[in-house]
């Protein structure tokens, strides 16, 4: 029987799975990964072939017969399995191989086949295969969890297509009936389970990372499993049933992927981006959908800035309120400033000994030293903000002044790298102007220019508005 | 990974005490000028500029956008445009950014969003909310500061 189901599949290693089974689980891995090597080029043709044979034979039986052979193989090498917790430890181990076959998968392609699918629909792309190695890792993970089984059979079903770009360890001879076989059954448990537990697993593949090639040689596939609507046997239910229970993580992704509505084509995108049903799959709209997440994300940041925008959904509204929220902190930026206007007028201009006290209740000492000098010497000088900034700025900006200075602050070197700027206007916006072209100077070119700019002191304008 | 990425963006938000060490010291120095007595709305706006370019400044150079925005509205300004470093600053946007940003004119309040943040003008979407979020971040540390300033100030 088994022998008849790999011919089916056009296998070209029947008498391999005469071969005495795997003694152990690598070697089934070996046993799986061998065949997706040379099938890949002839695996569509040859499924779609199958899925019409098998749905036209009695499939219940086949998948029976290779369901048992798989797990009765396994069960007398492996010791470890021995008279475990009975159907479920047994069904457990052989989800449990499916899932490493669905790993191995991977294999054929990260060997130079070229192409990643283990169901001759090349991956072209390199960058999905590495991006998928980084899936092997969670899924290793996984094998620890008591659930892995459950979710491993259906990770291994979408996995025989999807972890095309696994790159696990080197290929082992497989052979292609039985790894259909076992992909088959395990895609028709899945299948007979219902739909919204499948859509969980395609949704554990992450979405973002996939560049979608392979969509659309799989609808090939996919529709020919989906033709096979077959009552399952006694047997596959209650594994199904067995598997849907447990793992809460499928019914919270099911009620995440509570859009997908479309019974057809279940396997159609499964690989990559996740491509959502009955969405375009070309590397376009699939590029484009990368972004609009991306753009969402950038949302979900701002709202959490904007206070009082939890409620509000959608991109416009949002975009409303962050633009009113902006433009309400520049008002009130005015506001303060014009406050601060006759606050000045009014009082002494000690503001550097009051605020040091208050706002930098945790500045460390060489900020308030440097400040203290500062501000001792503030009246004699012209360019506090340019020594306070020579002083207290990010590393980046210290370096560059100090090239600019050739020297640490002290205070009577920046006396002389003043007086380059005396010929200061008195004008407000003059001096700003210059605090600002010193600053960029010496933060973008690196360069004493910033003495050049002295000439064009005259010319500062007394219009300049604050368009800001 | 892009929540790193707009983690590791947005952390970079301004000092407190750099913007807030600037603010004063353009603040005495303006104070010191001899046309600060006049209109209120004069010295008003002159402050505020202050209070901007601190805070681009205060940004930790020119990794914002915006700071270097403000920056380069100054210079143009002061007719410093024979200086050719700044005609790069805004240079920078790189030409691969306009086919995209052609596109997505169409958005209406992306380009209230583009006006409202300074130098948004050619910027894509994505890196527009990028700079907004952390131009808000500057934002309301300017109007602490500030805030904490005027209080300091008409308390004592």
């Amino acid at each position: 029987m088994e022998n008849e189901l790999f011919m089916n599949v056009g296998v070209s290693h029947p008498p391999e799975m005469t071969t005495p089974p795997p003694s152990s689980s690598s070697e089934m891995l070996n046993w799986v990964s061998m065949e997706t090597q040379p099938m890949e080029p002839s695996l569509s043709r040859n499924l779609s072939r199958d899925c019409f044979f098998w749905e036209k034979s009695t499939e219940q039986s086949i998948f029976d017969s290779a369901l048992s052979s798989l797990v009765s193989s396994p069960t007398p090498s492996n010791s470890n399995f021995s008279g475990g917790g009975g159907d479920h430890f047994v069904i457990r181990e052989l989800i449990g191989k499916l899932g490493n076959i669905g790993e191995i998968y991977g294999t054929p392609a990260s060997n130079g086949n070229g192409s990643g699918s283990c169901y001759a629909t090349p991956m072209s792309s390199p960058p999905p295969r590495s991006m998928m190695a980084t899936n092997a890792s969670p899924l290793a993970e996984f094998s620890g969890d008591p659930g892995f089984a459950e979710r491993a059979a259906r990770f291994s079903c979408f996995g025989s297509r999807s972890f095309n770009g696994r790159t696990t360890n080197s290929p082992f001879p497989i052979n292609n009936g039985s790894v259909a076989a076992t992909v088959a059954t395990s895609g028709k448990m899945t299948r007979v389970s219902s739909t919204p537990s499948l859509k969980p697993l395609t949704s554990q593949i992450p979405a973002g990372e996939y560049s979608g090639e392979v969509s659309r040689k799989r609808k090939v596939k996919s529709k020919d499993y989906s033709s096979f609507k077959a009552s399952p046997s006694p047997n596959l239910s209650k594994e199904i049933e067995e598997k849907e229970d447990s793992d809460p993580k499928r019914t919270k992704k099911s009620e995440e992927n509570a859009d997908k509505t479309k019974e057809l084509d279940p396997y159609k995108d499964f690989i990559h981006v996740r491509a959502r049903r009955g969405q375009a799959t070309d590397s376009h709209s699939l590029a484009e959908r990368v972004r609009r997440e991306k753009i969402s994300e950038r949302m979900k940041l701002l709202q959490d800035l904007v206070p009082g925008c939890n409620k509000v959904t959608g991109k416009a509204l949002m975009l409303d309120e962050i633009i009113n929220y902006v433009q309400s902190l520049q008002r009130q930026v005015e506001f303060l400033s014009m406050k601060l206007s006759s606050v000045n007028t009014r009082l002494d201009f000690n503001m550097e000994a009051l605020v040091s006290k208050d706002i930098f209740p945790s500045s460390n000492n060489l900020m308030h030293q440097q400040v203290l000098q500062l501000e001792s010497s503030s009246e004699t000088l012209q360019l506090n903000p340019n020594i306070s900034s020579n002083n207290i700025m990010d590393p980046l900006e210290t370096s560059e002044t100090r090239s600019f200075v050739s020297h640490l602050p002290s205070l009577t070197h920046f006396t002389d790298s003043i007086s380059q700027y005396s010929t200061f206007s008195e004008d407000d916006l003059h001096s700003v102007i210059h605090m600002g072209f010193a600053q960029n100077q010496i933060r973008e070119s690196n360069q004493t220019q910033s003495h050049t700019f002295q000439g064009p002191s005259s010319q500062v304008p007394s219009h300049m508005k604050a368009e800001l | 990974m892009a929540s790193s990425t707009i983690q590791t963006l947005t952390t970079t938000f301004p000092i407190k005490e750099i913007f807030a060490l600037h603010f004063l010291h353009s603040l005495s120095k303006l104070r010191r000028q001899k046309s600060f007595t006049g209109k209120t709305s004069e010295r008003a706006r002159k402050i505020k500029i202050a209070a901007y370019i601190s805070m681009a400044r205060a940004t930790g150079g020119t990794s914002r956008r915006w700071s270097r925005a403000i920056l380069w509205r100054l210079h143009r300004r002061a007719k410093a445009r024979k200086i050719l470093g700044y005609t790069k600053l805004k240079k920078r946007s790189s030409g691969a950014d306009v086919g995209r940003i052609r596109r997505r004119r169409k958005d209406a309040e992306e380009d209230r969003l583009r006006t409202v943040v300074p130098g948004g003008g050619d910027m894509e979407t994505l890196r527009l909310m990028m700079e907004t979020a952390h131009y808000i971040k500057c934002l309301t540390m300017q109007v602490n500061v500030m805030q904490s300033i005027v209080d300091a100030l008409s308390s004592a």
